[in-house]
């Protein structure tokens, strides 16, 4: 037995986890029955239903060709889900002037075209017009800045 | 003569100064994100939500309507300036619209597109206006069984008509209704799959799965691949098609806002469909056979009405039914939710000022972009010079500040962050996250309506096939799988949506 298409094998497995994982937590609420369906009986019969789907994809990349998985580049994504992650700390306690700086530094880092003295110039303008417009304009309730 | 009445109300409502204001702002926000490289409408409209939250229903709803159709357009100039898609619907525009772009002709392709778009616009708001009322009568008769039998077809049908693989199209559309449902449980007040967080309660927030699936892994795929892009860098000259261009093209007009208004009304259709098909069509067609890929005015003038003729029909299953045909609309009824309505067969009769408002203002949005547009063109051109090492960070201030201000919650801003990452493993996976997007926003309507249809029956899960309309539903889903199922059929749609 060889994986022919890797992609479907991954995916298959992917699927199958997720209803797992969701079948599994729908056994603390109640499951009722037809007539009065509980909080459980939707999730497990739609959780089954991707149970069986990703089984069906599994099975199946043994049998039919598929393109491999492709390189998963390590910098991009790593980087970017910092940066974002970064950005939710950085407002909870610093505002949103901070955040900006925190996210916009450090996303730059995933492209290795960014320069050091143009990042520091797309900060200035981004909060500028972050504050601008979301907090001024459109007065939506943002803290711009750390509260003493 | 009752549509025209309803209309002349609408007007009466999109006209009011600031309605057109909005209408205005969200055309013009909407082309400048749209334009973007790299940026969709789903992306665009999810970003420029939070421009909306100050506003009443009818206003925000017309600006988002205005941001749509914005972003539509801006992928289309996207496309036959750069070569690269904005967005997947305007894919077949990137065929012919650049080549005539390399031929010195971006200005007629421009030109057209937006004149074959407003053509394409006028009458499908015609179409919208005529479709609507009488659909949403029928959808009023509907009863659970019916509802849930339909968003069942829906979603299958949306799945057939996309891309990729069936399967692992469907399989998403479970994994996003397990995800919709994650929250509180609004019959017996249990919160549901929240991994022991009370932010979770409420749900995940869908502003932040769009952005995770359709902005930020789109931002991370591009930072893979660093390709150069040829940049369209010569003058655009006058923008007017000559009379010949617009003898030549009327009928490929004609053709794809016909195409394409039908195609919009089927869920799963929308835009990306109706290019498509009408490109095709047209390749068929073309008497002389002349230079299909190589620059033919044709080749731009069909599929850009089509996508905009589509854009606007697939408003009428949102509208009417409160079922989302495309991604898109899934935002669309989202912001409707922050808005405090349900969409359904009941905001017609209800909110008529709302029905009616939205639908004149889809006409005036397409004039706005029409007058917008033209003499605009050089402002948009300087806009795709922006480096993408500048645009990206940018994308990721926007996003998170929008996430944020969706409940002023910073514990969204970790879900986007989170999703992203799933978003990223399924995308590597090929599995599309547009079908994941639907069964997102539908599986808690589901629930609900299988749950209602269960309580009424005492349980009898026959209903669904015994009740005539609804066994309808579900055949015709079921057809459609064994079609799509049987190898022939198979060849031939991965054909059409490869080519």
């Amino acid at each position: 037995m060889r994986i022919r298409a890797p992609k479907d094998f991954w995916a298959g497995l992917f699927f199958i986890a997720a209803a797992a994982v969701f079948m599994l937590l729908s056994r603390q609420y109640n499951m009722g029955n037809m007539h009065r369906m509980g909080p459980a009986l939707f999730p497990t019969l739609v959780g089954a239903l991707l149970a069986g789907l990703g089984v069906i994809i599994a099975a199946r990349s043994f049998a039919i060709d598929g393109p491999p998985v492709p390189r998963f580049y390590a910098r991009p994504i790593l980087i970017s889900l910092i940066a974002i992650s970064l950005f939710g700390v950085v407002l909870a306690h610093f505002g949103l002037v901070a955040a900006v700086v925190a996210l916009v530094a450090v996303a730059a880092v995933a492209s290795n075209e960014s320069k050091p003295l143009e990042v520091a110039g797309l900060i200035a303008v981004l909060i500028v017009f972050s504050v601008g417009v979301f907090a001024w304009l459109l007065g939506l309730p943002i803290p711009l800045w750390p509260e003493l | 003569m009752e549509t025209l009445g309803n209309l002349a109300f609408g007007l009466g409502v999109a006209l009011s100064w600031q309605n057109l204001v909005y209408c205005f702002i969200g055309c013009f926000l909407g082309t400048l994100v749209g334009v973007l490289p790299g940026i969709g409408p789903v992306a665009t409209v999810a970003m420029l939500l939070p421009f909306t939250f100050g506003l009443g229903p009818a206003p925000a709803l017309i600006m988002l309507a205005g941001i749509y159709y914005g972003a539509q357009y801006g992928g289309s100039t996207t496309a036959i300036l750069v070569n690269i898609p904005g967005e997947s619907s305007s894919v077949v525009t990137t065929l012919d619209g650049h080549q005539m772009a390399r031929k010195g002709r971006a200005g007629p392709a421009l030109g057209i597109s937006a004149i074959g778009s407003f053509i394409a616009g006028c009458i499908a708001t015609l179409v919208v206006a005529y479709f609507a009322p009488p659909l949403a009568d029928l959808a009023l008769k509907f009863g659970p069984a019916e509802y849930f039998s339909l968003m069942v077809f829906g979603l299958i049908a949306a799945v057939v008509l996309a891309r990729g693989s069936v399967i692992k199209a469907v399989a998403m559309v479970c994994f996003g209704i397990l995800l919709g449902l994650v929250g509180t449980d609004v019959n017996s007040g249990s919160i549901r799959f929240a991994f022991g967080a009370p932010e979770l309660a409420d749900g995940i927030g869908f502003v932040a799965l769009a952005m995770a699936f359709f902005g930020i892994t789109d931002v991370v795929m591009n930072l893979e691949h660093t390709d150069k892009t040829d940049v369209y860098k010569d003058r655009i000259g006058s923008v007017l098609p000559s009379l010949d261009d617009l003898k030549v093209s009327f009928w490929s007009i004609m053709r794809g806002t016909g195409l394409g208004s039908i195609l919009g009304i089927l869920p799963g259709g929308g835009a990306l469909l109706a290019s498509f098909a009408a490109y095709m069509f047209e390749k068929k067609i073309a008497k002389p056979p002349r230079h299909f890929g190589e620059g033919d005015i044709r080749g731009v003038a069909a599929p850009e009405s089509a996508n905009n003729a589509g854009a606007q029909t697939s408003f009428i299953p949102m509208l009417t039914l409160g079922i989302p045909s495309n991604p898109t609309m899934a935002l669309m009824i989202g912001a409707l939710m922050i808005q405090g309505i349900q969409p359904g067969p009941q905001v017609m009769t209800e909110r008529p000022e709302l029905f009616w408002g939205l639908v004149a203002s889809m006409w005036i949005g397409n004039l706005m972009l029409l007058v917008l547009n033209l003499p605009l063109i050089g402002l948009w051109v300087k806009l795709l010079a922006v480096p993408y090492r500048l645009l990206f960070p940018a994308i990721f201030v926007f996003c998170c500040i929008g996430v944020y201000t969706v409940d002023n919650k910073v514990f969204d801003v970790y879900v986007l962050a989170a999703l992203t990452a799933v978003g990223y493993i399924l995308i590597k996976l090929d599995c599309e996250p547009a079908p994941l997007i639907l069964g997102f926003i539908l599986g808690p309507m589901m629930e609900e309506q299988m749950r209602r249809a269960m309580m009424i029956n005492f349980g009898d899960v026959t209903i669904f096939f015994t009740r005539p309309l609804s066994a309808a539903f579900l055949i015709a889903a079921a057809a459609l799988i064994v079609v799509i199922a049987l190898p022939s059929m198979r060849a031939k749609r991965d054909v059409a949506l490869q080519e």
